[in-house]
């Protein structure tokens, strides 16, 4: 079994009289330590299946497996606590609290977890120092260029060494030059901390970057041009 | 979630105007709410008091106001000898205002050592000896002279009375402290020739197994032919008589009381509730991080607590400071409420604060909690 097993998975809303399916019956498997581009048009339904592996969203049909757990039986509160144990989000627009200073972004997650302050300060410093804001720590937002604030989002979401770091357009707001940053910055997660990483994105260079392109289409994925499965079939 | 408590301050410090607005606006209610319970707890403080009911007061048939009420002196040795009247203390009565007043002066004239055996009273300035050897002397209670900022040594005059300040007293029973003792014969002829042997009212003190009804019959129908009838009652019921209009005013201004509260929590409820619509994206971002729905419900709950909880203090403590500083009092007809402030009332009024303060965090932290996820972080 995979790290993460999208199998079957279905995904629909209304939008007043009719029904919209973004996802239809998509299958995916994500093994640990993959890097994971998922790119696709604007409304094709990439940003809703990265948030459905991350358990902010519901599936109409299917599973969703990840670490063994199947995340579409969960209730609420229960789902809330493993996506503090499990997951990183970095998000495109980075979502830090204003009132916050960088420090107490980062350690944010960690006042989820148990954990004992000493060792919760250690693992801020380390992953401040990963994303190399360490003189930052003390700022506030309004103190910080967008490229710094997504950093500090990249921090807040690998410091409590999640199972997937989920990431949705990190770059979509930053320049050129912050893009390669941002760009780099998650290569480096994935490579040096060996972490797993699933990130949406309409830019194709970006998309590049990872080591598995994936596209989805018509509510369907597609990688290197065939329909993805979950993996007992695609070992089949 | 105490791990939060610093993210709930800082939420509260961003939204700083609103804040003070909302703490200020909830101290002023709750101080009106505890200056209004003072005014009650007074008011039953002379109506339920301990001698209230053990105690009779002799007073003219149908007269109210002190000055209207001239009973002979010499009632007092008749009654003196019915059984189980264990004291009686004559008192004159004088004030500068019949009507209901914020600042009526009220003196009662009695024999010193009467006075000493049935007031509860310590001197904080000036001494006995000197009250007692000097004819137009007054002791004075803490409350009037903070309000007319009187000292020993210093001469008062008000109308047509005049004392010279010998002593400041502090008594348990509020309403004392707004009173000025002085010598009984004194007072009788103070004002007029035609006011001595004659006392305002006669205060009988029962004996344990007295029944307080029978002997107030007894009394009156021992007058009934006399040169002055007589009404008599206990303590308790001759100062809710006397204060029957205040008593209807105050019934009716608790309800003000009771206003404060809902004032408070539609208050902090519009305050929680601005602040919770304007974070729906920043809740959905604590969700995303994996904060579960109760949690995010019981930092919203936090927040209207705080904000509830220290205006309440800060108005408890602002009613609870004005009142002792001040010594506000009310009189009518001689009787007067102390305005009293207490630890039970500040206790109560800190309570209904952070009761006050979940209720109102209740429909917005339900809110907070129930927000969608994926919708929410579109929003704004």
């Amino acid at each position: 079994m995979s790290l993460v097993d999208v199998l079957n998975v279905t995904k629909e809303y209304a939008d007043g009289e009719e029904t919209i399916r973004p996802l239809d019956g998509v299958s995916l498997s994500i093994e640990e330590g993959d890097y994971v581009s998922l790119m696709g048009a604007s409304g094709s339904g990439k940003s809703t299946l990265l948030n459905l592996v991350a358990g902010i969203d519901q599936v109409a049909s299917g599973e969703i497996i990840v670490g063994g757990t199947d995340i579409t039986k969960l209730s609420r509160g229960k789902l809330a606590d493993w996506r503090a144990a499990h997951i990183g989000y970095v998000f495109q627009t980075h979502n830090l609290i204003p009132v916050l200073t960088a420090y107490e972004n980062v350690e944010l997650p960690l006042l989820l977890l148990p954990m004992s302050a000493a060792e919760r300060r250690k693992r801020v410093e380390i992953a401040m120092q990963a994303v190399d804001l360490t003189s930052r720590a003390s700022h506030y937002l309004r103190q910080m260029s967008g490229g710094q604030e997504q950093r500090v989002g990249i921090a807040r979401a690998i410091v409590a060494n999640p199972t997937v770091v989920v990431a949705d357009e990190p770059t979509g707001s930053l320049d050129d030059e912050t893009t390669e940053q941002i760009l780099q910055l998650l290569s480096r997660v994935n490579e040096e901390l060996q972490m797993t990483l699933l990130m949406v994105t309409h830019d194709a260079n970006a998309g590049a970057r990872a080591r598995r392109q994936i596209r989805l289409e018509r509510g369907r994925l597609h990688e290197n041009g065939q329909e993805t499965k979950a993996s007992p079939l695609r070992t089949a | 979630m105490f791990n939060f408590i610093p993210y709930v301050l800082k939420s509260l410090w961003r939204h700083r105007a609103r804040t003070v607005l909302t703490v200020s606006g909830t101290a002023v209610a709750l101080f009106v709410f505890c200056f209004i319970g003072a005014v009650q707890q007074g008011l039953l403080a002379l109506t339920d008091g301990e001698d209230a009911g053990r105690t009779l007061i002799v007073f003219q048939e149908n007269r109210f106001c002190p000055q209207s009420s001239r009973l002979p002196q010499d009632y007092e040795s008749t009654i003196a000898k019915l059984p189980s009247v264990q004291d009686v203390v004559p008192i004159k009565v004088f004030t500068n205002n019949c009507r209901a007043s914020l600042d009526a002066i009220v003196f009662q004239g009695m024999p010193p050592e009467k006075m000493k055996a049935w007031r509860d009273i310590n001197l904080t300035s000036g001494d006995w000896s000197s009250f007692g050897q000097q004819d137009d002397a007054a002791i004075v209670g803490k409350d009037v002279a903070t309000r007319r900022g009187l000292a020993v040594g210093q001469k008062f005059t008000i109308g047509d009375i005049s004392v010279v300040i010998r002593g400041v007293f502090r008594s348990p029973v509020a309403a004392e402290n707004n009173l000025i003792f002085t010598h009984l014969d004194f007072l009788q002829r103070a004002r007029s020739a035609n006011d001595v042997g004659t006392v305002t009212q006669l205060e009988v003190h029962l004996g344990d197994t007295a029944d307080p009804d029978t002997v107030a019959k007894q009394i009156d129908q021992e007058f009934r032919t006399g040169p002055v009838a007589t009404t008599t009652r206990t303590k308790g019921m001759f100062q809710a008589d006397t204060l029957a209009d205040l008593a209807e005013l105050i019934g009716f201004v608790h309800w003000l009381g009771y206003a404060c509260v809902g004032l408070v929590l539609s208050l902090v409820a519009t305050t929680t509730v601005m602040s919770v619509q304007d974070r729906i994206k920043e809740h959905a971002v604590l969700q995303t991080l994996g904060l579960r729905p109760l949690r995010v419900f019981r930092l919203v709950l936090a927040e209207s607590l705080l904000l509830s909880t220290l205006g309440g203090i800060l108005g408890v403590a602002g009613s609870a400071l004005l009142l002792s500083l001040t010594g506000m009092s009310v009189s009518a007809e001689g009787v007067t409420i102390a305005f009293e402030p207490s630890f039970v009332l500040a206790v109560q009024g800190v309570l209904v604060a952070i009761a006050v303060g979940m209720l109102a965090g209740l429909a917005p932290g339900w809110q907070a909690s129930r927000t969608e996820i994926v919708p929410a972080l579109r929003h704004g």
